[in-house]
């Protein structure tokens, strides 16, 4: 693991981080560096949080975090565990909210520009726009088509001809079809690891979100699994905005266009990931991509 | 799949909630009151079973009160001075045949006597108590005279209180003529009462009599023919002179009598939580103490946790520490399934083959140093308990074993490594550790065991009497009713509202704080223990 | 040679607090087996005896009187020489046919013949109409407790009024019962009067068992179906409760063998001695839920505490009573196999 974070870290200069005392935080950037389209609307900034305060009961999580997610580009989160990089993943869709005693103290979080924590927010709506995958995989006790159909039928939509045709468009959406095309009908525990977490992926895209949240996808997965899981989220990136946190550091490399690094509940660092990885501003940010965090 | 994926976005983010509400509530939320609802039944039904016992018994202290005072005011209570000293006297005279059957015993034993020759050489005995047992007729005379007098008076009063409760009737019913024609003779207790006091005199004179003859018998007790008879007639002395000594007191007390005298409101609930007797539909005078009802689920409850305790922990610990996991497998399953057998069944069982196979066994030569072997009523303490320490069993194993369990594994992986055997383990380790788990299994034992009906309705043979505890350990060999058996027994037959009806709803709202008291500390006891492991 | 001889340090050796132990742990199985044993005696001595009455040796082998037709009672009287045992109906059937026997001198026994049907009959309509109240209750309980409260005064307060329910003694829901539904709301000795009152008994029973398997279902399950944008409500019927309610029904069953079991709620509440109607040969509809029933447990208690035990009354004693236990001992057998099952099969 730590060799094969070097690998990535080799054009790294230890020296450009010591220079530059003030982490470099989205919102003093100008819309930086990548591939960013020209002229781009204010718009691309999915999701726009804004000084977010966040508690667990009386234990603070979050610390003034100010962050701008970009529309249709893969951001990671990474950081060392219990920083709160799930507590802010799991903001996105109010998924706290299940949690007793937690609440957002101060600031906002914006999704197209509308503040999700008013009071006149739908939850339901929001999570059905915020898509998720957790860490654990977790389909249902059905079977694979059930599993996929599942969300649209909360919706009431019932048509089989729409269904079918939905559950083979998310299965290979998820790369998933070819594997299960003959099984459909049989349970979603029945599959591998790797096949369990595509098939909550398929899951979570059969309902159109416009985001996707993902908490640490492939940590329970092995090499191969993970590779497959990673190539499905390059193909994805096209269609939706994904927010993936991950404790691997070559993953977050691999896949993400945004990195953000954060430290006991505080964002040290958010940039283009290239960046993050070669060039980081912040000595904090560059002991912890170098694997040399204590 | 000709479809192109659609990739495009809502043209806004619709996110904001539709209201459809009701009464200010969204459906959700209707859901949750109604699931909530639900969750408030068990705290209603508690409520409700509190108010129910409360509102079905709270007339028994007023109605009891009444009751005494009736027993005051109608001369009942005059009598009974009375009538206590000749019971007192009927004690003596039932020691004296006691004494003699015990010397008939021995002369037939140990003298080798035939029983007529040992009948003929106790005839200076039988003389002496004959002459004891007829001193009292005369004073005898005068207390069925006034009971007779006592019991007129109580009845002219309750045939007056029928009456006005019928007047009521009428009157609720709107008849007011009817209402006015039933005539009601108010009681005069001074003058009804005088003919009652008047023979106070009459009794002293018989009284002083009585104690002469006593006096004078008390010199002539013949001699018996065995030190240890001896022994006990000098007993009978003493308990004699301490009778004589009660003589003037009974006196005093008729003397100092007024029935006038109010019943206070803390009487009524001395009466009943320190009164020793429970007679009900009794033609002189009901009581309703509930002492030998409490005793008697007591004694049982006892006997039963005495038994069940050490069957029940023991097979705790050996199915949690020492048997294999096989005999695990099928010895808790069986415990459990024998908490399955209904009680009534298990009270028919008493009655069928228990009861009988008990005293059969009492009867064996080879067990009659068992206090209390051999016994002949079949039905009593120890059968309940035998009974009851098996519905009890089962309840206590799961507890305790649950709490064995709950014990860390590192507790004992730890003892082991320090060189413990097995058996140190258990002692100094795994049965301290769970000790307030085993307790509160033990607590909540007993309150299924005091909560328990059939049972005891069938076996524990239904005397309503304080077990005589003078004879040590063999009193669990005596019959007892219980509280729970009570109520099952008698609900059924009460009039509906009468001062009995309220009494046994008393009896159970007795039972039911008694049954949360228990509880309650067995869940005390638990909490503390999850801190003191966890 | 000399080495196999000579005492290792380790060698197991035989001394007195090795055979202390040995002899405390005999005394730990003793006590196991003791309970284990008085449990087996009642058994075998109601199954043996009773078997008597249910089965006959000549086919069908079942008894089928005792088990279909109502209590009577029982003559016994001499006739030219011989001693004959009759029915209720019977017996006046015989006087009819033989005049001079009008008034030949019989013996008679109560509830002594015939069978227990009407008891049978009861005692599951009991269960069922009481079962349907507590599972209803006890699920919805349940579900609020496990899925929608959040920690608090209020749920303490449920929780403890659980725990102390549980506790309450069974005589005692009697009475409560009594004088709540037969006297406060006028429903005198009924069907429904014992429903009730049963229920509330079991309540707690059935909580907890519903409570338990509704922990089992893992949180991902809820989690993921919240995530795909499931109301609370359709997360719980649909990814919740399907999978929580073959536990919930299998340890419900407990409280199945409880609520049959139990003779003190339902003495004056629901059961009736004896009554010459089935329950549905009622007049008004409204009439089945307001009529009293013959009960096993009730019927077990009057037979074996007013009548005397003798040979005559032996027959129906064991006779109910093996009835009886059977049917609870299937319930609560069934119970702790499929719990046993399930617990093996559920392992998500
Ligand atoms: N349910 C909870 N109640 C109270 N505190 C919590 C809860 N969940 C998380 N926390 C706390 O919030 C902080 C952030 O937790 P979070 O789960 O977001 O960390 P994380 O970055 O996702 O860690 P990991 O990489 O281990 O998943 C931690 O200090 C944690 O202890
Ligand atoms: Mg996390």
């Amino acid at each position: 693991m730590v060799t094969a974070v070097h690998a990535v870290m080799e054009p790294l200069s230890p020296s450009s981080a010591a220079e530059k005392p003030t982490p470099r935080l989205a919102a003093a950037q100008p819309a930086a560096a990548a591939p960013a389209k020209p002229g781009a609307p204010a718009a691309t900034h999915l999701i726009d949080i804004d000084n977010l305060d966040f508690f667990y009961g009386a234990s603070q999580a979050l610390h003034g975090i100010n962050l701008k997610i970009e529309h249709q580009k893969v951001t990671a989160f990474i950081g060392p565990s219990g920083c709160g990089k799930s507590t802010l993943l799991r903001c996105f869709n109010r998924m706290n909210d299940l949690i007793e005693g937690t609440r957002v103290a101060r600031g906002t979080i914006k999704i197209h520009g509308v503040d999700i924590y008013q009071p006149d927010v739908d939850v339901i709506e929001l999570r059905k726009r915020v898509g998720m995958v957790f860490q654990k995989s977790n389909p249902f006790p059905k079977s694979i088509y059930e599993n996929i159909t599942y969300g649209l039928r909360l919706q009431g939509r019932n048509k089989k001809s729409e269904l079918d045709e939905i559950v083979e468009r998310s299965l290979r959406g998820a790369a998933l079809w070819d594997e299960v095309k003959d099984r459909l009908d049989q349970s979603g525990l029945g599959l591998s690891g790797g096949q369990q977490q595509r098939l909550c992926i398929a899951r979570a895209i059969a309902v159109e979100p416009e985001v996707i949240l993902m908490d640490e996808p492939c940590s329970a997965l092995d090499p191969v699994a993970t590779a497959k899981v990673e190539e499905l989220i390059q193909e994805l990136r096209t269609r939706y905005s994904i927010v993936i946190v991950t404790h691997n550091m070559q993953q977050a490399a691999r896949v993400s266009d945004r990195t953000a690094f954060f430290y006991l509940g505080k964002l040290i660092e958010y940039a283009d990931t290239r960046d993050i990885f070669t060039n980081p501003a912040n000595p904090q940010t560059e002991a912890y991509v170098s694997g040399r965090f204590g | 799949m000709s479809q192109s994926i659609p990739t495009t976005k809502p043209d806004h983010f619709v996110i904001q909630k539709k209201k459809v509400q009701f009464l200010g509530l969204t459906v959700d939320d209707c859901i949750k009151v109604f699931f909530g609802g639900n969750a408030v039944v068990s705290i209603v039904v508690l409520a409700l079973i509190t108010y129910f016992l409360f509102r079905e018994g709270a007339g028994f202290f007023g109605q009891n009160r009444q009751n005494l005072m009736v027993y005051r005011q109608a001369g009942l209570e005059y009598v009974d001075f009375i009538r206590e000293e000749t019971d007192n006297h009927t004690a003596l005279t039932r020691y004296l045949s006691d004494l003699r059957l015990r010397s008939l015993n021995h002369l037939v034993q140990q003298k080798g006597l035939s029983p007529e020759a040992a009948g003929a050489s106790l005839a200076k005995f039988d003389e002496f108590a004959g002459q004891f047992g007829e001193a009292v007729d005369p004073v005898r005379v005068i207390l069925s005279d006034l009971t007779e007098t006592a019991t007129a008076i109580k009845t002219k009063f309750i045939v007056n209180e029928d009456k006005k409760e019928e007047r009521r009737q009428l009157l609720a019913e709107g008849k007011t003529v009817e209402a006015a024609a039933v005539r009601i003779v108010p009681v005069d207790f001074n003058a009804e009462l005088q003919p009652l006091r008047g023979t106070l005199p009459v009794f002293k004179a018989a009284n002083h009599a009585f104690a002469n003859t006593l006096t004078a018998l008390l010199n002539q007790v013949p001699v018996l023919p065995a030190p240890e008879l001896e022994q006990r007639a000098q007993r009978f002395q003493a308990l004699t002179r301490d009778f004589l000594a009660t003589l003037p007191l009974v006196e005093r007390n008729l003397e100092t009598w007024d029935h006038h005298r109010p019943v206070p409101v803390s009487q009524t609930i001395t009466a009943f939580v320190f009164g020793r007797q429970w007679l009900t539909a009794s033609f002189w005078q009901d009581w309703y103490g509930i002492v030998p009802l409490l005793v008697g689920s007591l004694m049982v409850s006892i006997v039963a946790l005495a038994l069940a305790v050490p069957l029940g922990v023991g097979a705790a610990v050996y199915v949690n520490q020492i048997a294999s996991l096989r005999e695990q497998k099928i010895i808790k399953p069986c415990i459990e399934f024998i908490s399955a057998i209904p009680s009534v069944v298990l009270g028919f069982f008493g009655i069928a083959v228990l009861g009988e196979a008990l005293r059969l066994l009492s009867q064996q030569s080879w067990l009659s140093w068992v206090p209390g072997f051999p016994f002949s009523e079949r039905l009593n303490i120890l059968t309940a308990g035998c009974l009851l320490a098996l519905i009890a069993v089962p309840t206590i194993f799961t507890l305790a074993e649950d709490a064995l369990n709950n014990v860390p594994r590192s507790f004992r992986e730890a003892s082991f490594a320090l060189g413990a055997s097995r058996l140190q383990t258990i002692i100094k380790i795994i049965v301290p550790a769970s000790l307030s788990g085993i307790i509160s299994a033990v607590l909540l034992g007993l309150g299924r065991v005091i909560g328990e009906t059939m049972v005891v309705l069938l076996c524990a043979g239904n005397r309503i009497a304080i077990p005589d505890f003078t004879n040590g350990l063999a009193v669990v060999v005596e019959p007892v009713h219980t509280m729970t058996g009570i109520i099952a027994q008698e609900m059924g037959e009460v009039v509906r509202g009468s001062i009995h009806y309220r009494a046994l709803f008393v009896v159970g709202l007795v039972l039911f704080l008694v049954s949360l008291g228990i509880n309650f500390m067995a869940q005390k006891i638990v909490r503390r223990y999850r801190i003191s492991i966890g | 040679m000399n080495l196999e001889n000579s005492a290792h340090l380790f060698r197991a050796k035989p001394n007195a607090a090795r055979r202390a132990e040995r002899g405390i742990f005999w005394l730990f199985r003793l006590a196991t087996y003791v309970v284990l044993l008085s449990g087996a005696a009642v058994f075998a001595n109601i199954i043996f005896k009773g078997a008597g009455t249910v089965f006959k040796t000549e086919a069908p082998f079942i008894n089928t009187t005792f088990l279909t037709a109502a209590p009577e009672s029982l003559y016994v009287f001499e006739w030219q020489g011989q001693k004959r045992e009759m029915g209720d109906h019977a017996f006046r059937a015989f006087k009819q046919q033989h005049p001079e026997a009008a008034n030949v001198k019989a013996e008679s026994f109560v509830y002594s013949a015939g069978g227990i049907f009407p008891c049978i009959v009861g005692t599951v309509l009991l269960v069922l109409g009481s079962m349907a109240i507590a599972l209803s209750l006890g699920v919805c309980a349940a579900i609020y407790l496990n899925e929608y409260a959040r920690d608090g005064a209020f749920i303490r307060f449920v929780r403890l009024a659980i725990l102390n329910l549980a506790g309450v003694p069974s005589i005692v829901f009697g009475l409560f019962g009594f004088g709540m539904f037969v006297i406060f709301f006028g429903w005198n000795v009924s069907l429904l009067a014992g429903w009730f009152t049963l229920a509330f008994m079991v309540l707690p029973v059935v909580i907890t068992a519903s409570e338990e398997s509704l922990k089992a279902v893992p949180k991902g399950f809820r989690e993921g179906s919240l995530a795909l944008g499931a109301t609370k409500w359709q997360t719980i019927r649909k990814n919740v409760l399907p999978y929580a309610l073959p536990g919930i029904l299998t340890s419900s069953i407990l409280g199945i063998a409880r609520v049959a079991g139990e003779t003190a709620p339902i003495m004056f509440t629901a059961a009736y001695v004896v009554r010459d109607k089935m329950p549905w040969e009622v007049e008004k509809f409204s009439d089945f839920f307001l009529q009293g029933v013959m009960a096993l447990p009730y019927h077990i208690y009057v037979v074996s505490s007013k009548i005397p035990q003798n040979e005559y009354t032996e027959r129906v004693q064991y006779g109910t009573a093996f009835v009886f236990l059977v049917i609870v001992a299937v319930i609560a057998m069934a119970s702790i196999l499929l719990r046993n099952r399930l617990r093996n099969r559920y392992k998500w």
